[in-house]
């Protein structure tokens, strides 16, 4: 075995890559080679850090510095001065305590507070190994030594919530596909990210795939399921190459299969790809995709859990919900309720996106407050520029003003303040940044990628279009705000499925947030005289 | 029935080959085995816009429906439904622009624009060399470098509008680069 004595870690990920990630990787270990260090100094790519605005990030263990912005060109400095001479090269040096690992440690003072991305940024995603020395498998051999009933009961416990926006009991779900008696049963792993401005199952399936295929296995243990199907965004090249390979490798070690661990058990994972719809993150529509038929959502009840994927008991959990559960069993249900707050156990993944310092993604425990997320782990708004609004949650969320900075996210104060979390997406618009356009692009997003199949949806998305688009142009009739008004009840009344029923949100919440601008566009708005052929 | 004999307009889809035939078939068995005796559809019609130029024929997915045992119509009806997937001739390179919130807040419209007037097409339409097709996208989720686009696989982030010609000119003389 070779012995390194210095370690460089470098994050790729599709946000780092785009950056430029991979040419300073060549050209870092073309230099250490060109300098004859390769014997003394190893070049790791791991998984993403989380931040993105510090460009191309190299990080130098066990010195535990920090670079940041790193071009090809940096590369020969960094070599020559910090690894041969031991001088760091300040010009590049960065303020680790950036990183949100360090940052949610420092918020709460305890050491372990990263639960879903303990391993991003800290291992080779494609190394099964590696996965196991950070006690990867360690759950599943635990569980497996168990009775299915006691790692439900555990799971029950803990708390934990779905991360997927509904916020289903995890426990209950596989309790409930656990009791059905069935010939037939099965796991998914929902990973059709499609949330406008989430981007944090992409990141958990490139920095740390194993967490998902343990994770998996787990839940086909406790609930009696031998088959896993993954269903992953087709755009998402990456986190579906990562996967399979980490399926392959999980299987060759017998921690997938036949006989898992020895015991007996069976159990595979097969990925299937998305094609481009949004609607196919809602569970049954994302069955029905997966039996090769349109991703149009089912009647319910019955739920996935009695009448699923070919019509058998199945469990259906986001990527974020799967990878809590690995440190749930192994540290016990206490040790997940003493993070977040009485409502919600646990951490949130949010992904911080728009006109903010630190764009990327932050864990950090229930009850963190919307300035915390935007001006400590994000460095606030980008060129000193004030808050125009957030949009939380997502396109189906909801849009704020900076009075709600001080409110603490969690499912509890989601209902009392009417401020969605959904997918943990916040999205910062300076002050620059008109809202109405914003919204007509929100409205232009649920009018494409309404499935058609039930008509308030199909017809309510084209009209709340049009009267936001009249809005922009200034040319709204006066009853437009009245009309709005009413398409929302409809909407969420009589929708068929969470798609239709959630678009409401960003028009509902920008009316009650905003209303001097859509007051504004009413008052400079002129109606234009009917043509002849439409009168 | 395949009407062997029909003399088809130049631009309309041909009947298939034999080694059409023999591709199709052997693309199915492949899946059906990956998919442990299932199919998937998605990763056969991915397979299939790869090959046939990024787009789906109608030829071409009638055979498919033969070997899936299932109606040409049902299939159509599958394809139809998924953004990602065309049943109109596309471009060599396909465009996607994401304009959803994140990337609406950081630029997209302004892209957009500059990709319209370069290109000289609008969203849906393939240039007249038919190197591109220009599509919006919801998001992409890559948002930690918005505004983003993808050219067939691969993503471009942190886009201004200046940075769009050497993009398009990269794409237009590599090929897979």
């Amino acid at each position: 075995m070779k012995l390194f004595s210095t370690q460089i870690v470098v994050p790729v990920d599709s946000n780092s890559v785009l950056q430029g990630a991979l040419e300073v990787k060549h050209v870092l270990e073309e230099t250490i080679a060109r300098f004859n260090l390769s014997s003394q100094v190893s070049v790791v790519e791991t998984g993403a850090l989380g931040i993105y605005d510090q460009g191309v990030v190299l990080a130098v263990f066990p010195d535990d510095v920090y670079y940041g912005g790193v071009k090809p060109t940096d590369v020969e400095e960094i070599v020559t001065e910090h690894l041969l001479k031991g001088r760091i090269v300040s010009r590049l040096a960065i303020d680790r305590n950036l990183s949100s690992r360090r940052l949610v440690e420092k918020e709460t003072g305890l050491s372990q507070q990263k639960i879903v991305l303990r391993n991003a940024g800290l291992i080779d995603p494609q190394s099964i190994d590696e996965y196991i020395a950070r006690d990867g498998y360690a759950a599943l051999a635990k569980a497996l030594a168990m009775q299915p009933g006691e790692v439900i009961q555990i799971l029950t416990d803990s708390k934990l919530q779905g991360r997927g926006g509904a916020g289903f009991p995890t426990g209950l779900k596989w309790g409930m596909v656990a009791e059905e008696q069935s010939d037939e049963k099965y796991i998914v792993c929902n990973a059709d990210e499609g949330e406008p401005g989430t981007f944090k199952d992409r990141l958990i399936l490139e920095g740390d795939p194993h967490s998902i295929v343990e994770a998996m296995t787990i839940a086909a243990y406790a609930t009696g399921a031998h088959v896993g199907i993954v269903y992953v965004r087709g755009e998402y090249f990456m986190s579906i190459a990562r996967l399979k390979k980490a399926i392959k490798d999980a299987t060759e070690y017998g921690l997938l299969g036949k006989d898992i661990l020895g015991t007996g058990f069976q159990f595979d994972i097969e990925v299937y790809r998305g094609g481009g719809a949004y609607v196919c993150g809602e569970e049954f529509a994302m069955l029905e995709s997966i039996e090769n038929r349109r991703g149009e959502p089912r009647n319910k009840p019955p739920f996935p859990p009695q009448h699923g994927l070919f019509g058998k008991p199945t469990v259906v959990n986001n990527v974020e919900t799967f990878a809590n559960v690995p440190p749930i069993l192994l540290n016990g249900s206490d040790w997940f309720k003493s993070f977040g707050t009485p409502s919600s156990a646990g951490t949130k993944v949010f992904s911080l996106s728009g006109d903010i310092v630190n764009r990327g993604i932050v864990e950090a425990p229930f009850g963190v407050t919307l300035r915390e997320l935007v001006y400590t782990f994000g460095g606030g708004v980008k060129g000193g520029k004030h808050i125009g609004f957030i949009q939380t949650g997502g396109s189906a969320g909801t849009v704020l003003s900076d009075k709600y900075l001080d409110i603490p996210l969690d499912f509890a104060s989601m209902k009392a303040y009417n401020v969605s979390i959904g997918s943990g997406v916040i999205l910062v618009a300076s002050n620059d940044v008109p809202l109405l356009p914003f919204l007509a692009e929100v409205a232009h997003f649920f009018w494409h990628e309404s499935c058609g199949k039930c008509t308030p949806c199909r017809e309510g998305t084209l009209q709340i279009k049009a009267i936001m688009d009249s809005l922009v142009n200034r040319t709204a009739d006066p009853a437009s705000l009245q009309r709005l008004g009413m398409l929302q009840n409809l909407l969420s009344d009589t929708s068929f499925c969470g798609l239709g029923q959630a678009v409401p949100l960003a028009f509902e919440s920008a009316l009650r947030n905003f209303p001097e601008v859509f007051d504004q566009a009413l008052a400079e708005s002129h109606v234009p005289e009917a043509s002849p052929e439409e009168a | 029935m395949e009407l062997d004999n029909v003399t088809r307009p130049a631009d309309q889809p041909q009947p298939l080959s034999d080694e059409d035939r023999c591709f199709l078939r052997e693309l199915v068995e492949t899946n059906r085995v990956d998919h442990h005796g299932r199919l998937s559809y998605m990763d056969i019609m991915f397979d299939l816009e790869h090959h046939y130029g990024n787009s789906l024929p109608g030829p071409v997915l009638g055979e498919v429906a033969r070997l899936a045992e299932t109606s040409p119509a049902q299939l159509n009806g599958f394809v139809t439904f998924y953004t990602m997937l065309s049943t109109t001739p596309r471009g060599k390179h396909v465009i996607r622009v994401c304009t959803s919130g994140p990337c609406h807040v950081s630029g997209s419209p302004a892209i957009l624009s500059s990709l319209r007037r370069l290109l000289g097409v609008d969203i849906g339409e393939t240039t007249p060399d038919g190197e591109f097709t220009l599509e919006g996208s919801s998001c992409l989720g890559i948002c930690g470098v918005s505004p983003v686009l993808m050219i067939d696989d691969d993503a471009y982030g942190n886009l201004t509008a200046d940075d769009l010609p050497r993009i398009l000119d990269a794409k237009r003389s590599g090929g897979a680069q």
